[in-house]
């Protein structure tokens, strides 16, 4: 059940008058005293204060999270971001090279070499080690390491002509998240909902999910919202232990005790607040208990996964230790979509992409992880009809060479490769069964219908009806995008 | 013509989309294409010509003729003939990114051009049959071979600081003399040129440091770039470099210097306000003269226990004590006030609490950033005590401007003779300003010249934003869209850095990104010696034991290895013609220099054959490969125990002919522009003596180029320099700036909102030898800041968002002030000052807190600031990320800051540490305790209301912890005593959690 709030108008401070009962059935509803404000954390709907609503303009903006209208009719209400840092290996996943097998072993050339970091180590041409099989009634092409997946080919689009411009993991991934090489931009996520707000006050809009494992690498600058207003940062929420930080008030203090503290604290703060009239700020500190009592009740059971049904977890690999984390994520994925959270991002580990040795352990290990839960969120958002109203995106920073980076084949990997890659897009208006754009005849560079970075971005901020050159943020006296000034388009091609 | 008919109805996006998937023969008219002068011209006159016309060519584009399109500007050719979507011009008005402002082109003007490229592009008389496309010749330009190719990929190890086998690549000289092995170019033949020969040979850049040094091979294209330039002749760029001056410049107008905040400030005179008693000091003056002509003035004054509270806040960034508090309400003199601010002023914790502002602005941090690693910084807090130290000793500041840019410009330290004498280390350690921002260059791989130029340009962004108040960053890729900064200008400053910050002849920022590789010796670190010798030995002491260990493991490696490596060796001798062997082996004794031709030749040849290299080993004895693997992890794992060695983390002028400076379009390095010299924005002009680098008298070698800059901006009539100072100090204590825009005086900025206010402070921070302190004290005793905070709708409804300032703005405490705070209150607060920072933790939950010590903890100030690690306490209140850095701290109100206060573990433990306190100051009568925990933590006392409501709550506090206790097992201490304590703890952790406590009146 989403909770529509589109058209109700942003919540207006509360009356000083009107404090006292407000307040006291708030810590009625919770009824756990300090305990109760911790959800708060939860709360995306930050309040900021005026003082910085007025930065850099002299009309009174409050930026917060109410629902905002698109710039024209979506296809999607939400997205699901598979962030899979690290960069995937496009020739042993998603795009077949055969040429490979005839090349295997001759050294590559001049330009390869231009983007091997250890030139002097580094082997030849290095065919996948995996079959690849037509599958689904468009007989799109997908490696056996990917059985699950291959199962949903026809619900999802390829694109095997991405690029990007950087080998490095922390600039291209800051070119995946916010569009440059540049460490001070606001995310994609932090865009889409500056751009849309969320339709439930009660959760955060931008959740991210990260692996307990481990952040990937640029750690929480991969949810910042750079010079955007705070507010529109991502919210992570740990899905293992307590899923925030300070959750919890001390377990052993007795609840008589908090209760005093609580109802002293109220007092003391309402009689501030009384004595310092037309004074936002300090409504907004007020109201935050309030909005904190709300999310109590929606949050906690919003990421709650032991409601779900045996055959669901079992569809998950809830079960199965191998899958059991990431389909966790994904489950919680799904129920925050539900409730109408407008992002979530699942992140994983630290680097379990990056499969520069031992290329068949490790591509094993993140695909045994992954691929079941990844295709039981798909099922399941078709069977709960949230399929059509929901992005999924699936992509790195970038892909991998078709060379093995090392001359001893026993722990042959591969090196970064930032000039083609693939990324897949399914849900919401995306024409399942598509392969859109290829790469050259090694699976080196994207050469036909190539897709930029920006274009991805330009697409999926497409599919909320968002354009891209009208979401603008004014900073420094410029109208920042997060496409910025680079030519970008819809890729139309994968589009229903 | 339904196109045409359809694109005056369609939104303008939709109507291009359509046009540009036409097919083109469906818009060419029947009487032929269009052409520049009869069509074009007309729509880009109207247009485009006020900024790329007769009078100025913003981005160098001038598009009054066909040629001149086709030339293009900054950004390359305007337009593709037969290809509008790949032509420039097209993109930018297609998108309406161009013309700025609200008059863009209708969408049939637009279509026309389109058109006009499609069909050629083509002037009157000309035929549809000639194509331009072919016509363009596709020339080697020898500033791209230089620059992009022989600077990026050579000069790290053949140029100023090095020439490996003796060549230098700088000039056409040095390449044409080459060096041991002859000539590297024969002009004319690409093919007998030992420079391609080598890159043939995938000899050069050499493989083996391509991952450490950051450099990569040479491409095809540029292979093939290099042969045809060598075979034109190689020659190299004789362009002059690109010249701003003062008086007419054509990227500048007149009318560009006559904006505001580029002219002077003028001192105006103080003006008459009606209620005159009103006035402290000439800032009240100001503000009252514009509140009364809205018939407001300024606000009751705030109470004498708000106003101290709110001075110690603003002066030194924590709260009065008790003691004080008392004291003060005692004082019947009535300059107690006055007082007071002079002793705020003068106390030590107002340096570091402004310190804290300072290092902000700087992008201070104690570790480089950029990359993953984030490698730790170990000597950054040099600068952080130099900082504290300068603000206490309130140094001018234009001496304090002066240090931190150019303080190695000032004496000759290389002639010195170590360790320094401290004040000459300090100003050394001063241009610890410069080497704020990010910089993770050589640290797994990141150090190409891209993110060279990166550090550069954010070092860059500090500078100007926080010194000059400018945006210059949107100039390295093009001339500023708004304010008159062209790209040219952007680079000429940038040049002022390149003697020091050379991105083709870079030093790692830090003895912990190289890492422990032998080959990299301190020369090749932006580092100095200097520091004082007890340091030194304090450190080998240290280290000593942690060396020894080393080289024990060496040893055990070297012992393994040695017999190996024989057996190799031997094996390789053995392939060698005998005839020769003893030659060779003559020859590779020999040292390099004195060689004889052959004995050149021998060593070439057999030389690298005959190496063995632990690689090699590796492969051919796999048992070795693994025990060597152990060891030298071992010894990896050791060295990180070792302490750095005290370096200072300075700027310093690399000597030498630093590479020279291009426009880089695009602010890409592969694109190099014309060369351009040292300078500083031509816009800054008006009423300033020129921009000019001396060379200092002595012969060590330094440019002169920073010091010029920073002689330049301390000019007493600059019209930046004070101006935005006193902003910056201003918006801290109102919480907005006279220019709300405090980094940006530029067009796009805010107006000030009292213009006159803002040039009288500047002119008065100049009259007074630049003190910092005579502000602060200006500020602090006027009427205004002495006003209270309450709003009151009769009164203040003209001033809403109190532009005027008819009254004091309340304020949330900063990230830093909360958590002095909450340490001072508790009694946890160290106050020892300097020194390497403390230690942060993380725990398994992600919380990062300072590490307790049993001497409690120092000011945030003091903390260890890891980029990638920042305290989670300091960063839920808004403590910034720098990246680069941050003029003006937000104040957001989320809900983790109540989590924070509430249930942190550190907000727990310091209330308790509070009680304790409480208890020792008023012993066990609670209304005496409730009296104390108001006066310590809001320094007032309490109402009786509120005293009786903290006193019942103690009661039921305790009385439920006696409950607790008594189910539990018995305590070591009496029951009795432990549950009013904990009760009295949760008392103060309460006060710590209320708006009163985090915000100031």
């Amino acid at each position: 059940m989403s909770a529509k709030m589109s058209n109700s108008k942003r919540r207006a401070p509360v009356r000083p008058d009107r404090l006292n009962s407000t307040r006291r059935s708030f810590f009625s509803s919770v009824g756990n005293g300090l305990h109760g404000a911790a959800l708060v954390y939860l709360l995306g709907q930050d309040l900021v204060s005026p003082s910085v609503a007025l930065a850099g303009s002299s009309e009174r903006r409050v930026y917060d999270l109410q629902e905002r209208n698109p710039h024209f009719e979506p296809k999607a209400k939400s997205v699901i971001h598979f962030f899979m840092n690290g960069g995937p290996s496009q020739v042993d996943l998603f795009d077949p090279k055969p040429a490979l097998l005839k090349y295997a072993g001759q050294p590559p050339g001049r330009d390869i070499a231009n983007d091997i970091e250890f030139i002097n180590e580094a082997g030849g041409f290095m065919p996948s080690p995996y079959k690849f099989a037509k599958h689904g009634q468009s007989g799109t092409e997908l490696s056996e390491i990917l059985p699950h997946l291959s199962e949903h080919v026809d619900d999802i689009a390829l694109i095997r002509s991405m690029f990007t411009t950087h080998f490095n993991h922390e600039p291209a991934i800051f070119i995946m998240q916010g569009g440059r090489q540049l460490t001070d931009r606001p995310s994609i996520g932090s865009w889409i909902v500056y751009g849309l707000g969320s339709e439930n006050q009660n959760l955060p809009a931008y959740v991210v999910l990260d692996d307990p494992k481990g952040l990937p690498i640029n750690h929480v600058q991969n949810w910042q919202s750079g010079w955007l207003p705070p507010v529109y940062q991502g919210t992570r929420v740990r899905s293992e232990g307590s899923p925030l930080l300070h959750l919890k008030a001390e377990p052993e203090y007795p609840a008589a005790v908090l209760d005093v503290a609580r109802t002293l604290l109220s007092r003391m703060d309402h009689d501030h607040l009384l004595q310092r009239p037309g004074q936002p700020e300090l409504e907004a500190r007020i109201t935050n208990y309030e909005l904190a009592a709300r999310m109590q009740l929606t949050a906690s059971d919003a990421l709650d996964v032991s409601q779900e049904d045996e055959a669901t977890k079992e569809m998950y690999g809830l079960n199965d230790e191998q899958t059991a984390s990431y389909g966790k994520r994904c489950l919680m994925a799904r129920r925050l979509v539900e409730r109408g959270v407008r992002l979530v991002q699942i992140y994983i580990e630290a680097q379990i992409w990056d499969t520069h040795f031992e290329l068949e352990k490790e591509l094993g290990y993140a695909c045994g992880k992954t691929d079941k839960p990844i295709a039981a969120l798909i099922k399941d958002l078709k069977r709960t009809g949230l399929f059509d109203s929901t992005l999924l995106v699936w992509g790195g920073e970038f892909g991998r060479l078709p060379i093995s980076q090392t001359r001893d084949m026993g722990v042959a990997g591969r090196d970064h490769g930032p000039t083609g890659f693939t990324v897949w897009l399914a849900g919401a208006g995306v024409k399942g069964g598509t392969v859109f754009g290829a790469t050259d005849e090694i699976g080196y560079k994207a050469v036909e219908n190539r897709v930029s970075v920006h274009d991805l971005h330009a697409t999926i901020l497409n599919q909320l009806g968002l354009n891209h050159r009208d979401l603008v943020f004014s900073h420094d006296g410029r109208d920042e995008r997060l496409t910025d000034e680079f030519p970008s388009r819809v890729v139309k091609e994968i589009l229903a | 013509m339904p196109l045409r008919l359809l694109s005056s109805c369609l939104p303008l996006e939709a109507a291009l989309v359509a046009i540009l998937l036409s097919a083109p023969d469906t818009v060419i008219a029947q009487d032929g294409s269009p052409r520049f002068e009869t069509h074009v011209e007309p729509i880009l006159k109207q247009h485009c010509h006020s900024c790329h016309g007769p009078g100025i060519q913003q981005a160098e584009l001038d598009l009054q003729s066909r040629n001149a399109i086709l030339l293009g500007g900054n950004a390359g050719p305007a337009i593709v003939p037969q290809d509008p979507v790949a032509s420039l011009l097209m993109q930018k008005i297609a998108s309406g990114s161009m013309p700025p402002g609200d008059a863009k082109l209708e969408a049939g003007e637009i279509e026309l051009i389109r058109t006009w490229i499609e069909t050629g592009a083509l002037s009157v008389g000309q035929s549809p049959a000639v194509g331009d496309r072919e016509a363009v010749e596709t020339s080697v330009s020898p500033r791209k071979i230089v620059v992009a190719t022989l600077n990026t990929k050579c000069l790290l190890c053949h140029g100023r600081r090095h020439q490996e086998g003796g060549l230098d690549i700088r000039t056409r000289d040095s390449l044409l003399r080459g060096g041991v092995s002859g000539p590297a170019i024969i002009p004319g033949k690409p093919e007998e040129s030992l420079l391609i020969q080598r890159i043939v040979a995938e000899e050069m850049p050499p493989a083996e440091h391509q991952s450490r040094l950051s450099y990569r091979p040479i491409t095809s294209t540029e292979l093939q770039e290099l042969r045809r330039w060598i075979a034109d002749g190689a020659r190299f760029e004789e362009e002059s470099p690109w010249l701003a001056r003062p008086g007419p410049d054509p990227l500048v107008s007149d009318d560009d210097r006559r904006f505001w905040s580029f002219q002077p400030p003028l001192r105006p005179p103080i003006p008459a306000v009606r209620s005159q008693d009103l006035v402290r000091t000439p800032i009240d003056a100001f503000l009252l003269a514009k509140l009364e002509t809205k018939d407001l003035s300024f606000s009751p004054a705030a109470d004498r226990l708000t106003l101290m509270r709110r001075a110690y806040f603003d002066a030194i960034g924590l709260p009065p004590p008790p003691e004080e508090v008392e004291a003060f309400l005692a004082d019947g003199d009535p300059r107690a006030y006055e007082r007071l601010v002079d002793r705020l002023l003068e106390s030590p914790r107002h340096g570091e609490h402004w310190a804290r502002r300072w290092l902000d602005a700087a992008g201070y941090a104690d570790s480089e950033g950029q990359a993953d690693a984030d490698a730790i910084r170990p000597h950054a807090w040099r600068y952080r005590d130099w900082v504290i130290r300068a603000l206490n000793a309130d140094k001018p500041y234009d001496r304090f401007l002066i240090e931190q840019i150019a303080g190695d410009e000032l004496f000759d330290y290389k002639a010195r003779t170590l360790p320094l004498a401290e004040k000459e280390r300090n100003l050394l350690v001063a241009t610890g300003f410069m080497r704020m921002g990010p910089d993770g260059t050589y640290s797994v791989s990141q150090g190409f010249v891209g993110e060279r130029m990166t550090v550069v340009a954010d070092q860059l962004r500090i500078l100007t934003s926080t010194v000059m108040g400018m945006t210059i960053g949107c100039a390295r890729c093009h001339d500023h869209k708004y304010d008159p900064l062209p790209q040219r200008d952007y680079y000429r400053l940038s040049a002022v850095l390149r003697s020091a910050y050379d991105p083709y002849d870079w030093l790692s920022p830090n003895e912990v990104g190289v890492g422990p590789d032998a080959d990299w010796n301190e020369s090749n670190t932006r580092m100095l010696l200097g520091v004082p010798s007890h340091e030194i030995e304090e450190a080998e002491r240290f280290n000593a034991p942690i060396h020894k260990e080393v080289s024990k493991l060496k040893r055990d490696l070297e012992s393994l290895t040695a017999p190996l490596r024989n057996q190799l060796q031997d094996k390789k001798w053995a392939e060698t013609p005998e005839a020769l062997r003893a030659d060779i082996r003559e020859a590779l004794e020999t040292p390099a220099e004195d060689r004889s031709e052959t004995q050149n030749y021998l060593a070439a040849r057999f030389g690298s054959k005959l190496e063995v290299t632990s690689d090699e080993l590796r492969e051919r004895f796999p048992g070795y490969r693994q025990k060597a693997v152990e060891i030298e992890t071992a010894i990896l794992k050791t060295k990180r125990r070792l302490r750095p060695k005290p370096r200072i983390r300075a700027l310093f002028d690399m000597g030498g002919e630093p590479t020279p400076v291009h426009v880089l379009y695009r602010g890409d390095h592969r694109d190099p522009g014309p060369p351009v010299e040292p300078g500083v924005p031509s816009v800054l002009s008006h009423g300033l003596e020129p921009f000019r680098v001396e060379r200092p008298p002595w012969t060590t070698g330094t440019s002169g180029r920073r010091l010029a800059l920073a002689k330049w901006l301390v000019q007493p009539q600059h019209p930046l320099t004070a101006r935005v100072r006193v902003n910056w100090i201003w918006q801290h204590y109102f919480g907005r700036g006279i220019v709300q825009s405090e980094g940006n005086f530029g067009r796009t900025g805010t107006p000030p909102t009292h213009s006159e206010l803002l040039d009288w402070l500047a002119t008065e921070f100049v009259r007074s030898g630049w003190s910092l302190k005579a502000i602060h004290r200006l500020i602090l005793t006027s009427g205004a800041y002495r006003q209270s905070s309450r709003y009151d709708r009769t009164r203040h409804g003209s001033d809403p968002d109190n532009i005027l300032l008819s009254r004091f703005p309340l304020r949330r405490l900063d990230a830093d002030a909360i958590r002095d705070s909450v340490l001072r209150v508790s009694g946890r607060l160290n106050p020892t000052p300097f020194g390497p920072p403390d230690d942060t933790e993380a725990k398994p939950d992600g919380e990062v807190v300072a590490k307790d010590s049993p001497e409690g903890m120092r000011r945030s100030i003091y903390l260890l600031q890891r980029r990638s690690k920042p305290l989670t306490m300091l960063e839920a209140f808004d403590a910034p990320q720098l990246r680069p850095n941050c003029l003006r701290r937000t104040h957001s109100t989320v809900p983790s800051q109540a989590l924070q206060m509430m249930n942190s573990e550190t907000l727990r433990t310091n209330s308790r540490y509070m009680a304790g306190r409480v208890i020792d100051a008023a012993g066990g009568d609670p209304a005496k305790q409730v009296e104390r925990v108001y006066l310590a933590a809001l320094s007032r006392s309490p109402t009786e209301r509120e005293q009786a409501a903290g006193v019942s709550a103690l009661a039921r506090m305790t009385q439920a912890w006696m409950r607790q206790l008594d189910e539990g097992p018995a305590p070591m201490e009496p029951k009795q005593a432990k549950a009013r304590w904990l009760a009295l703890a949760t008392l103060c952790h309460t006060v710590l959690n209320s708006a009163e406590f985090l915000y100031i009146d």
